[in-house]
């Protein structure tokens, strides 16, 4: 059932201003845009759940990062503490692994390093597939991902009532390696993150188009389309692969590629310019992304976002915190004496706070009784687990949002360690139940374990 | 007493011997079963000929998209506007060569990038009709049947049949009726933008028999794979014309044809493009560095460093010596912005924007490709050098024998640089932790290190953290006896890589993948032994390099496989 059209209402002048400027001046272009009507109002019992996945790499340093206390009654760490103001709306998962397909010498898990494995399994529970097609200048030990991430399983069951059934967005990725993916549409089918916040703004926000422009694409789509329908026929089975996927991706755009309205009465959110290939402007990109991603959760042109700070093994530079190193190698300084110890804590501790910011974002949006952060479910990943050993057990998983309830929060829930850890499948599975796909009994690798993550909800 | 030496021989052999089974030790260079084989056929079928071994089947060629590089190239061609809307579109997924059509499945975002990018050019092409048009007197449907068909076949790269011209001609009405000749010319481009026909390499002409795995191209297709490969964008009318007569269809038609459009400076295009990749200069565009350690380094410098390749190739071409030697080994430098400054030269005249040629002091050592500023800034980190990247390089891209990557479990920081040490201080940490490290780093450090008089922006220097750098070298299981062995400094690895047999086959190996979009396989033996033997005939000259590989079974014939 679309439910787009009911948030057109508002007799709110839609944006305007120069599509092709924008995008042409994609990477220098400043605007400022007025506030518009608040965003979309939902009925309390229609207000959608909502998942986006927090992804900042390069692992952390436990010591540092887990609270210490009780389940309910505990206090923040050196790491975590830029959480305080939401200490309460966060669920810590401690003890929670990848499953043992990704794990060192099992199954599959000596395809791929960790940090490419951590990268591909965190969201598929998967391993990835064997390095035969990469071969190219030299040794690969893994493909892509062999399965699809639990953002796009639940964009796939939930994400046509929407515009976007997804969003990926990336702040400073620039990879374009295994590292550097973690949404899956299928096995070996990454998708790639939006990095220009300017063309994603232009995306979501832009100017709808005319019902002349939107005819004709609709017309070029039906020629296009029947010739790709054509043309399948005669190509062999592996080629006819592609072309379905590329005929899926158009069904997928074309829908709101020919919409006659965009998201007019949502607010927009302020633009301004931000040198992608600036790593000392790694703040503002990334307040700019989440502004996007709020903005595009608020006025439910999608649901299920990825928001990505650089890729996994980032040597991504922080001159801003009067740090010199890059981050992938300051995160293996375990020598507290050592210059990168200091280092590593504080990069850690900038990323919190990013993600503080982003979910004040989300709380800034007032929704139904609560606001968009309780009808959302926040998972904060990155890829490996203590950075200086490479574990891809005791994951730093954090909960963020109620999502709508269904998750019990202002908890430190630990699992244990060892044979009690729990598979990373089954918090997928919790992830899927709270978005209201609770017929999901296992998803990712057979062989981690099925079923949710008990005493969540 | 120190060691000089990164690694002291009698220790080395120890470790050889005890841990080299574990780094790589799967027979020739990538362990693949072509390229070994084909090594050893390169011995055997130099005296034979070419292509005397011919399979009866093709490994399965497939179906390959535009690169974002091909999309540009072909639509600046084809619409003569500017293109720089065309960074909308994601960047290509790589690991190795942009172009593998394995890792070619296409997202959303991308289907995305092709409606509204198609819209932006088209709206640039219709500003000046006449010319995109050529229509002369005609108009209205008169002169959008004609276009169909100009246009259309440069855009699908072959004649348009019948239903071609009826899907043009729909998309025009879409535009026209109601709006305007220019509109309906507008829609016919974001159509032809669009379309499977533009956007895939299709290779479908009909054949006698489809379950044929060896299947001769059509002309029209050969001249496809040729304007892709030598020029990197689609074919131009000229050789859609040679295609129609039917002039593309012996191999010997298509080696004189390779041989002319190498000769046409926008082969050099291409061939930048495959040397971009190939050593790593694609990643200057997203490469940072620490400006406090590197004051140096701005983004003038970035696109300054951009711009030194493609002028190096135009020094080549004009001297008629487009050889590995030249490449490797010329003392030169191409200097324009700022890169004057990292080189340590005077800047010379008029060259704010275009790089002009300067002759390096001897001082610095320096070898052409190898110690470019920009291609020693890539192969590093973003505020320190890296001898294993460098090393790894050499033994990944030029000798095809890449080291494995760490085993798990293994603390890979690299140390913090201090007061006093250099790289071959901090690098001895491979040793010291144990043959573990030693095994494999035994192959890349000794390399590496020898680059150490370049800093991670490309500087000159003689000294690092207040002690003399040591440029001394080894490579050992170089698996080429020319390699074999000691040497001093960049200049003298250089000149020993440009002799190199192994090198020049390693370098063949690339080309047919970047040349394939894909991975040699068992069936491609012919095809890269005979890539072996020309270049190896030909000194290293990439021309011929380039020439041979459009006169592979791999380049002449394609299969694609199950139904």
């Amino acid at each position: 059932m679309k439910t787009r059209n009911s948030r057109h209402g508002s007799s709110t002048k839609p944006l305007s201003y120069s599509r092709r400027n924008l995008l042409r001046g994609a990477l220098a272009s400043t605007a400022i845009f007025p506030l518009l009507d608040a965003s979309r109002a939902f009925s309390q019992s229609a207000v959608p759940t909502r998942f986006l996945v927090f992804f900042t790499p390069n692992g952390t340093r436990n010591r540092l990062f887990w609270p210490t206390g009780t389940e309910s009654n505990f206090q923040l760490n050196t790491i975590t503490a830029p959480l305080e103001p939401f200490k309460n709306r966060l669920t810590f998962l401690k003890g929670i692994k990848l499953n043992n397909s990704l794990q060192n010498g099992a199954l599959g898990g000596t395809l791929g390093s960790e940090h490419a494995r951590g990268t591909g399994g965190m969201l598929t529970a998967r391993p990835l597939n064997p390095g035969t097609q990469f071969k190219s200048f030299g040794n690969t030990t893994s493909g892509w991902g062999s399965g699809q991430s639990i953002d796009q399983y639940l964009a796939d069951r939930f994400g046509n009532q929407t515009t976007f059934k997804s969003l990926q967005l990336g702040v400073h990725v620039r990879d374009t390696e295994v590292r550097s993916r973690i949404s899956y549409r299928a096995s070996n089918q990454p998708n790639p993150p939006r990095e220009n916040p300017a063309d994603v703004f232009n995306t979501l926000f832009g100017e709808a188009a005319t019902s002349r422009l939107a005819a004709q694409r609709k017309s070029v789509f039906d020629l296009t389309g029947s010739e790709i329908n054509r043309v399948m026929n005669l190509v062999g089975q592996e080629d006819r692969l592609k072309l379905e996927a590329h005929l899926t991706s158009m069904r997928d755009v074309e829908e709101r590629l020919v919409q006659l309205q965009n998201a007019g009465s949502c607010q927009a959110p302020a633009m301004q310019a931000a040198d992608l290939r600036d790593d000392g402007q790694y703040a503002q990109a990334g307040r700019l992304q989440m502004d996007l991603a709020a903005a595009a959760l608020a006025c439910d042109m999608t649901r299920f976002i990825t928001l990505q700070w650089s890729y996994a093994e980032s040597e991504h530079l922080f001159q801003f915190l009067n740090i010199n190193g890059n981050h992938h190698n300051i995160s293996h300084d375990f020598s507290q004496s050592g210059p990168g110890y200091e280092a590593y804590n504080k990069i850690q501790t900038w990323y919190t706070d990013q993600l503080r910011y982003m979910l004040e974002k989300l709380d800034s949006y007032k929704e139904g009784t609560g606001t968009l952060l309780d009808n959302t479910l926040v998972l904060w990943a990155t890829e490996i687990g203590e950075s200086t050993t490479h574990a891809l057990t005791t994951m730093p998983y954090v909960f963020a949002g109620g999502a709508g309830g269904r998750i019990r929060t202002g908890r430190l829930i630990d699992y244990g360690t060892g044979s009690r850890e729990r598979d990373n499948n089954q918090m997928l599975v919790s992830i899927a139940h709270a978005m209201g796909a609770e017929d999901l009994t296992q998803f990712g690798d057979p062989s981690g374990a099925t079923g949710p993550l008990p005493n969540l909800t | 007493m120190l060691l000089r030496r990164f690694f002291f021989k009698p220790i080395f052999f120890i470790f050889l011997a005890s841990v080299f089974s574990g780094c790589g030790g799967d027979g020739g260079p990538d362990g693949s079963s072509a390229s070994s084989s084909s090594s050893s056929s390169s011995n055997s079928s130099s005296s034979s000929g070419a292509l005397s071994c011919s399979a009866t089947e093709l490994p399965v060629t497939p179906l390959r998209r535009l690169t974002r590089f091909e999309y540009e190239n072909s639509v600046r061609d084809l619409l003569k506007v500017d293109t720089s809307i065309v960074r909308d579109i994601p960047a290509d997924t790589s690991q190795g060569f942009d172009n593998n059509a394995a890792l070619q499945v296409a997202p959303d975002f991308l289907v995305e990038k092709y409606v509204v990018v198609s819209e932006a050019l088209a709206a640039l092409a219709v500003q000046n009709l006449p010319a995109l048009t050529g229509c002369g007197a005609a108009a209205g449907e008169t002169c959008a049947g004609q276009f169909a068909e100009t246009f259309g076949r440069r855009a699908f790269r072959r004649p348009i049949t019948a239903q071609d011209k009826a899907q043009f001609l729909a998309a025009y009405r879409a535009g026209a009726t109601g709006g305007s000749h220019a509109e309906g010319i507008e829609v016919m481009v974001r159509f032809a933008l669009q379309s499977p026909n533009f956007l895939y390499r299709l290779e479908i002409s009909p054949v006698p028999n489809p379950n044929q795995k060896r299947v001769p191209l059509s002309s029209f297709e050969m001249a496809a794979r040729l304007s892709y490969f030598i020029w990197g964008t689609c074919p131009d009318d000229a050789l859609l014309d040679v295609a129609a007569a039917g002039q593309l269809t012996t191999q010997a038609q298509v080696a004189a044809k390779a041989r002319e459009m190498l000769a046409s400076p926008k082969a050099r295009v291409s061939l930048g493009n495959f040397l971009e990749q190939w050593s790593g200069l694609r990643k200057l565009e997203t490469m940072t560095k620490n400006t406090e350690l590197f004051p140096n380094f701005s983004n003038s410098v970035r696109d300054a460093m951009k711009r030194e390749l493609p002028a190096f190739l135009d020094y080549m071409f004009a001297a008629d010596d487009v050889s590995l030697r030249n490449l490797f080994t010329a003392n030169v430098a191409f200097v324009s912005g700022p890169l004057a400054e990292i080189y340590g030269v005077p800047a010379p005249a008029d060259s704010t924007i275009t790089p002009r040629m300067v002759t390096l002091p001897q001082s610095q050592q320096r070898a052409g490709l190898l110690t470019q500023a920009g291609f020693m800034a890539v192969q590093g980190h973003p505020d320190q050098t890296s001898a294993v990247l460098r090393g790894k390089f050499v033994r990944a891209n030029l000798l095809c024998n890449p080291p494995p990557p760490p085993p798990d479990d293994v603390d890979i920081s690299v140390p913090e640089l201090t007061e006093g040490t250099t790289a071959r201080d901090r690098a001895a940490v491979h040793t010291s932790a144990g043959g573990n490290c030693a095994g494999c780093h035994i192959l890349m450090d000794p390399i590496g290190l020898a680059f150490e008089n370049f800093d991670a922006v490309g500087q000159f220097r003689e000294y690092e953290g207040g002690s003399a750098i040591d440029v001394s070298g080894e490579i050992f299981l170089a698996q080429d006896p020319a390699l074999e062995g000691a040497f001093e400094g960049v200049r003298e690895l250089a000149g020993k890589l440009a002799e190199s047999e192994l090198v020049r086959n390693c370098v063949a190996n690339n080309m047919f993948r970047f040349a394939s979009g894909r991975y040699e396989a068992p069936g491609d033996d012919c095809s890269v032994a005979h890539l072996h033997d020309t270049f190896n005939l030909a000194d290293g000259d990439l021309v011929e390099l380039m020439v041979a590989m459009t006169q592979t079974d791999a380049f002449l014939f394609r299969n694609q496989g199950a139904q």
